[in-house]
Parts: structure tokens; C-alpha cells; sequence
């Protein structure tokens, strides 16, 4: 009777921001960046493309409870960078990627097609 | 501002691929992405199914919430899903079935004329469109006892008439939206033998070597009689090999290792798409997902402003 509507689970609400961030205010360069209605599908991925970044320090998320359908994403960089710049390279190092990856998908699969 | 590129390449190899089923290698990427791919095509590529039933008549044995809870796990052919519009985020209609962008209406009229039980299965579906119809799981063949899903079974007299309205959805929201029947990626084993220290052992230590995996991963070859790995892909991570040369007192004798970055994936469908447009849908799906995390401008901006803020602050 009182459950929630499924679609709770990946509609953001109207009126919350889909990325909101938020500086550290004792740690130069630090911040945390809380993605709504995403889990570890994006949180893993994100934070393992930082963790290649030579400028990430520190990189991590986590679920904070699964019935909250958020993650916090914490970001620190050394002063040659910002949160922000690696948080936006990594996405769009992730986003090439995925590119790459569906040209090479449909490349071989049509190579794949052809030979059989 | 911008930084260096840490992007990455990988490569595929497609192995094997039918209609509902397909295996590849991705190769040169790390398990997060694997992953992502993996929980993408169970839960968030969309298809279409059953979402809204009116029954008109129902005098058989089953009650409407059974019979309309059957209707929405037939999978319905999705191909038209990706490019559709969820019924909630259409503005042209309510998702009553009229609208072309986001529903399609099906109709089902049966009754049982005869002695003999009528089957109603999902070829009793009339769709409104011809691109979304049940999946047909007839093997080609001309096999007259293949007949579709059973929904129910009616006796003389009884009869189902409904109107289903089918909508966009994904597996997230419910599985019957879930064009996965499984989706797994495994990581390619890399299997050395010291061949040196298999020297030492006798032909009967070698065979009880070989038997000691559950699974075939070696053999002994008949002409050298030496233990060959014939299929690496067959171990199960189990380290029963391991412990039985540990066991012989031969620690070593055998290393496997799990390559970190080369996966092999075994994907298969309900029929709802094709196996390879899972994958590519799977692709696409992931690649919006990663536009929709990006920073909106008014984010970036505010913190322009209260970063220079902080500097105040901080410089005095």
C-alpha cells in the first residue's frame, strides 16, 4: 500500500540535481561529489578510471544505503589538478573508450558475419 | 585546463554468435568495465512487455491478476525499445495504448468450443504492431507441436477476453523487462607447468595429477606421455590442481593465474533482441548513463564563485 513506485530507483526527483558537489573545507584540492539515482555501475567505473589519473590521490565511492539511490564520489587531487578536472577527464576518457569499443564491436562483428 | 588523456583501447574478439546467444573476448580494459557491461544488460536495456491489463471476460481457471502477472514475462520482440519513449516521459499521451511513441496495444479473444482443452498461448496475442509480437521460439523446423507460451487452459465454455497495453521498461523497474536470460564474463586463466619439476613424477602421479581437476583443464599426452593443458578455460578458479601438487609435495608444479584485464563473456537473451544488440545497446545505454553524470554548467559556476569566496576567506 505505502511501498514507493519502482521507478523511485533511477527517476531523479524533480527539483534535485542530478550531480551536486561539494568542496572539502580542510582538505586543499578534495571534494565530494554526491551522483543521484546511479550505484555501482557508474561508481565503479568512475573510480577506477581515476585511479589511473597520475593527479588523483585519493578516489572512492560508496552506496551509502541501498535504499538510498545515490553514491558519494570523493575526489582528491594534487595542485596541479582539481576534483572537478578529474572528475570531468575521467568521463570523458570513459566516454572515448566506449567509442572505441562499440567501433570495435561492430567491426568484428561484422567481420564475424561475413566469414561464417 | 585539460589534462592528459588517460584513455584506454580495448579490443574484441567475437567467438561465436547466434541469434539468442553469443560469446566474446574483451580484451585490454579493466573488471569495471566488464562489470558495468554485464549489469547494464541485465538491468538497465530496455525492452518492452506487458505492463497494463484490462480483462473484459475471464471464466477460466486462473485469476486475472495470474493470468495478467503471465502476460507481462512473455518477452515481446524489442528491437523498435531503444529508439521508444518510457510512457512517463511522454508528452503526446498517458500511455493508453493509442500512442505510437511509447505503447502498443495487444488483444487477446479465445473460447473453448470443444471437448477437449484449448491451450491459449502467446501466438493468441493480436499485436496493434507488427514490429512488437511475442517471440517466436519455433525452431524453424517444421515442428507442429510448437505452439508458443501457454498463458492458460480453457475447458468447454470458459473464455478469456483482454486488452494489454504494452510499454518501454527496463529490467531495474521489473526482471520481465530484463532482456538477459544470463549474462557472464569470466577472466582468462593463464596456466603454466614447471616442466622441469613434472619430470620428476611418475606416469601414475601425473594421471592423478590430471584427475585431481574437477573439470578437464589437462590431459596427459598419449605420445610423450606428458601433462598437457588441453582447455584453460574449463578451470573454475577451484585450486584443487594447487592443492594436489601441494599435497605431492610439490608446490610450484602448477601456476594458474587470472589475467586482470582479458574477459571472456557468454551472453544470452530472451529472444527480446538479438545477442549482439544486447551488447551494443548495452554500449549505448552505458555511454548515456556517463553523459547524464556529467557537470551541469550552474554547478561549475556556483563553485567558481564560492571557491573565489574561500580565497577571500583564506587570504584574509
Amino acid at each position: 500500500m505505502n511501498a514507493p513506485d519502482r521507478y523511485e530507483r533511477f527517476v531523479v526527483p524533480e527539483g534535485v540535481k542530478k550531480v551536486s558537489y561539494e568542496r572539502d573545507t580542510k582538505i586543499m584540492n578534495a571534494a565530494t561529489f554526491t551522483v543521484e539515482r546511479e550505484d555501482h555501475t557508474i561508481g565503479n567505473i568512475v573510480r577506477m578510471q581515476l585511479h589511473r589519473d597520475d593527479t588523483v590521490l585519493f578516489a572512492g565511492y560508496k552506496l551509502p544505503h541501498p535504499l538510498q539511490y545515490k553514491i558519494l564520489l570523493r575526489i582528491q587531487t594534487t595542485s596541479q589538478s582539481s576534483p572537478m578536472q578529474a572528475y570531468n577527464q575521467a568521463i570523458n576518457d570513459l566516454d572515448k573508450e566506449l567509442d572505441h569499443l562499440k567501433n570495435q564491436f561492430e567491426g568484428e562483428l561484422a567481420k564475424y558475419t561475413r566469414d561464417y | 585546463m585539460d589534462g592528459v588523456s588517460y584513455q584506454r583501447f580495448p579490443r574484441i574478439k567475437i567467438r561465436e554468435v547466434k541469434h539468442d546467444y553469443m560469446k566474446f573476448e574483451l580484451r585490454d580494459t579493466d573488471s569495471s568495465i566488464a562489470n558495468a557491461l554485464r549489469r547494464i544488460m541485465i538491468a538497465e536495456v530496455p525492452t518492452i512487455a506487458i505492463d497494463l491489463v484490462e480483462i473484459e471476460v475471464n471464466s477460466s481457471v486462473l485469476n486475472d491478476e495470474f493470468i495478467s502477472h503471465r502476460l507481462g514475462l512473455i518477452p515481446l520482440t524489442s528491437e523498435r525499445a531503444m529508439s521508444m519513449r518510457f510512457s512517463r516521459d511522454c508528452d503526446a499521451c498517458d500511455g493508453d495504448g493509442q500512442c505510437e511513441y511509447c505503447s502498443v496495444e495487444f488483444y487477446l479473444r479465445v473460447k473453448c468450443l470443444s471437448d477437449q482443452t484449448l491451450d491459449v498461448t502467446s501466438k493468441d496475442l493480436l499485436s496493434s504492431d507488427h514490429t512488437v509480437v511475442p517471440v517466436d521460439y519455433s525452431d524453424g523446423l517444421d515442428n507442429a507441436t510448437n505452439k508458443g507460451i501457454i498463458i492458460v487452459k480453457l475447458r468447454r465454455g470458459q473464455e478469456l477476453r483482454l486488452r494489454a497495453i504494452a510499454r518501454k521498461g527496463i529490467g531495474k523497474d521489473h526482471a520481465k523487462w530484463s532482456p538477459a536470460a544470463t549474462v557472464t564474463f569470466m577472466y582468462e586463466p593463464e596456466i603454466y607447468i614447471n616442466e622441469d619439476m613434472m619430470e620428476s613424477l611418475t606416469l601414475e602421479e601425473k594421471q592423478e595429477l590430471v584427475d585431481s581437476s574437477p573439470t578437464k583443464v589437462f590431459a596427459i599426452d598419449p605420445e610423450n606421455k606428458q601433462v598437457i593443458v588441453v582447455d584453460p578455460e574449463a578451470y573454475t578458479y577451484d585450486d584443487e590442481v594447487l592443492k594436489k601438487a601441494e599435497a605431492m609435495g610439490k608446490p610450484g608444479l602448477v601456476e594458474i593465474h587470472a589475467k586482470e584485464d582479458s574477459f571472456i563473456f557468454t551472453v544470452e537473451t530472451t529472444g527480446a533482441v538479438k545477442a549482439s544488440q544486447l551488447v551494443l545497446n548495452a554500449i549505448e545505454v552505458l555511454k548515456q548513463k556517463l553523459d547524464a553524470v556529467r557537470l551541469s554548467d550552474d554547478t561549475v559556476e556556483a563553485d567558481d564563485q564560492f571557491g573565489e569566496l574561500g580565497a577571500h576567506m583564506r587570504g584574509g
